[in-house]
């Protein structure tokens, strides 16, 4: 299997900035959405929960949210599939319909925190860092030496 | 505050600007008139100068000899059942000694009241001198919005206690603005025990009484439950649709589920992803049904089960690890699984 992303830095650059909303429901349904007149009018701020705290509803359900920054080093885009692949093996093509700086977390009931999957999976960000830098020598002969000395100093 | 201050000060400089202009009717009503109820007439602007997704809370001026003379206050609701629009607690309250007053306004139970003669009792209650001098009002409006979200609570706050809140919360109110509270009269649609020993125990000085249709009973009920009804009625009448809808009159009809215009507004209103315009209450079962039909499934995080589970580890998993071939299953890694992330490609 392949996947194919179909653009470049250049239709990045170009692409046009989009709003954003993520939200704790699934909707089984594809279409364009209103979302100025039925939502935006809606969201106020919170304070009494904290600072940047939004609150909203979805179809009578209260939301309690916050904007969200991509974290640096990162782009957001989002992709669009217009053929679904038949099978798992199967190639994929995936095409760039706009790109995004920044965008509302929503929680249902809940004022967004460190346990929310979303903040959590960021913590991967670290962790492949981590993985997957590259190490030179010099810091892998720093770290032995490092070692040493703690090794000496307990006994 | 400041933000009174400010419309105090927009409001000065207009009434000398249009001194003479008397178009009542126009859409930029003078702004004095949306800070104040002092007539039928005024009640419609005030409602429509606040936010409608929002509660909203009116206090009339305290009359001087109710925080003298020790007073009974009444409790009532409107539009409690309808699927569309605010309900209204109202509260009124007056000297023990100026019955008289109540019964010359002509209080009586308010659904056996015709709309007019409301509007007309409200009215003289807000300017006839005999009425205003020791009759005073407050009202909650709570928002349709504010209901769903309420009943949709991870922990659910049900109808009941929204209810009994809002009517606290306008006690709470005519005390602090100097009432002299003595006697209490609410009307309640549920079983009046509970009521009673909750109310009881907020306020333990005062005469309690909970009764079903209190309304008929006792004419300072059938003052509040008028306050309430005609602040509901012209809530509906002057709701503006954030979403942008413009129904001509606003006739959708009472509101209540049975009702054929109200119907007809509800299936011909459905926004495919977000339902129904905020005027609807979402949590009721006529709306969640006509939205089942019509509009985008929606399903939502679960909320919090009541029942935790405090089983432990079951002793065939350790026989579960392997397939039929003898393939080991791996079980994923707590950090991927925590974090919702999966690998997309096998390498």
């Amino acid at each position: 299997m392949s996947i194919t992303l179909d653009f470049n830095g250049k239709n990045i650059a170009k692409s046009n900035e989009l709003e954003l909303h993520f939200l704790p429901a699934k909707i089984d349904g594809d279409g364009e959405a209103n979302v100025d007149h039925y939502f935006n009018n809606y969201t106020r701020e919170a304070t009494e929960f904290g600072r940047g705290i939004l609150t909203n509803a979805l179809r009578g359900y209260p939301l309690m949210g916050e904007k969200l920054k991509v974290p640096e080093g990162y782009s957001g885009l989002v992709l669009q599939e217009t053929e679904k692949p038949i099978s798992n093996s199967s190639d994929r093509q995936l095409r760039l319909t706009g790109v995004f700086k920044d965008f509302t977390y929503w929680n249902y009931d809940k004022v967004p925190s460190n346990g929310d999957p979303y903040r959590q999976a960021l913590f991967l960000a670290d962790v492949a860092q981590a993985l997957s830098q590259p190490i030179s020598e010099d810091d892998l002969e720093a770290e032995i030496v490092r070692n040493k000395e703690n090794n000496k100093e307990s006994p | 505050m400041s933000d009174q201050e400010d419309i105090v000060v927009k409001k000065e400089n207009k009434s000398i600007e249009n001194i003479d202009e008397s178009d009542e009717e126009s859409d930029d009503m003078d702004l004095k008139d949306s800070l104040k109820i002092s007539s039928l007439k005024t009640l419609g602007p005030f409602i429509a100068s606040k936010e409608n997704s929002r509660n909203t809370v009116y206090v009339s001026d305290v009359p001087e000899i109710c925080k003298d003379k020790p007073c009974m206050l009444g409790v009532d609701e409107a539009g409690r059942g309808p699927v569309l629009g605010p309900m209204v607690y109202g509260i009124s309250y007056c000297p023990l000694e100026s019955k008289k007053a109540l019964e010359d306004l002509g209080c009586a139970d308010s659904k056996q009241l015709t709309e007019e003669k409301r509007d007309i009792i409200f009215n003289d209650i807000n300017t006839k001198d005999y009425a205003t001098s020791c009759i005073g009002w407050a009202v909650e409006i709570i928002s349709p919005n504010t209901i769903s979200t309420s009943m949709y609570r991870r922990s659910k706050c049900s109808l009941n206690e929204v209810s009994m809140d809002s009517a606290m919360g306008l006690i709470q109110q005519a005390i602090d603005a100097g009432v002299n509270i003595a006697e209490v009269y609410v009307d309640t649609v549920g079983p009046p025990e509970k009521y009673q020993e909750k109310l009881l125990k907020r306020f333990p000085s005062f005469k309690i009484t909970v009764a079903k249709k209190a309304d008929s009973t006792y004419p300072i009920v059938s003052a509040a439950s008028i306050c309430a009804k005609v602040t509901r009625d012209h809530a509906l009448k002057v709701w503006k649709f954030p979403e942008g809808l413009v129904i001509k009159d606003n006739a959708f009809g009472s509101g209540y589920p049975g009702d054929p215009v109200t119907r007809r507004f509800l299936t011909e209103h459905i926004d495919l992803v977000f339902g129904f315009p905020r005027l609807v209450r979402f949590s009721w079962s006529t709306a969640e049904n006509a939205l089942a039909d019509k509009a985008y499934d929606m399903e939502f995080d679960e909320p919090d089960s009541e029942k935790p589970k405090f089983a432990g580890t079951k002793l065939t998993k350790f026989f579960k690890g392997t397939t039929k071939s003898g393939e080991v299953i791996r079980e994923e890694c707590r950090f991927f699984k925590q974090r919702h992330l999966g690998s997309v490609m096998e390498f």
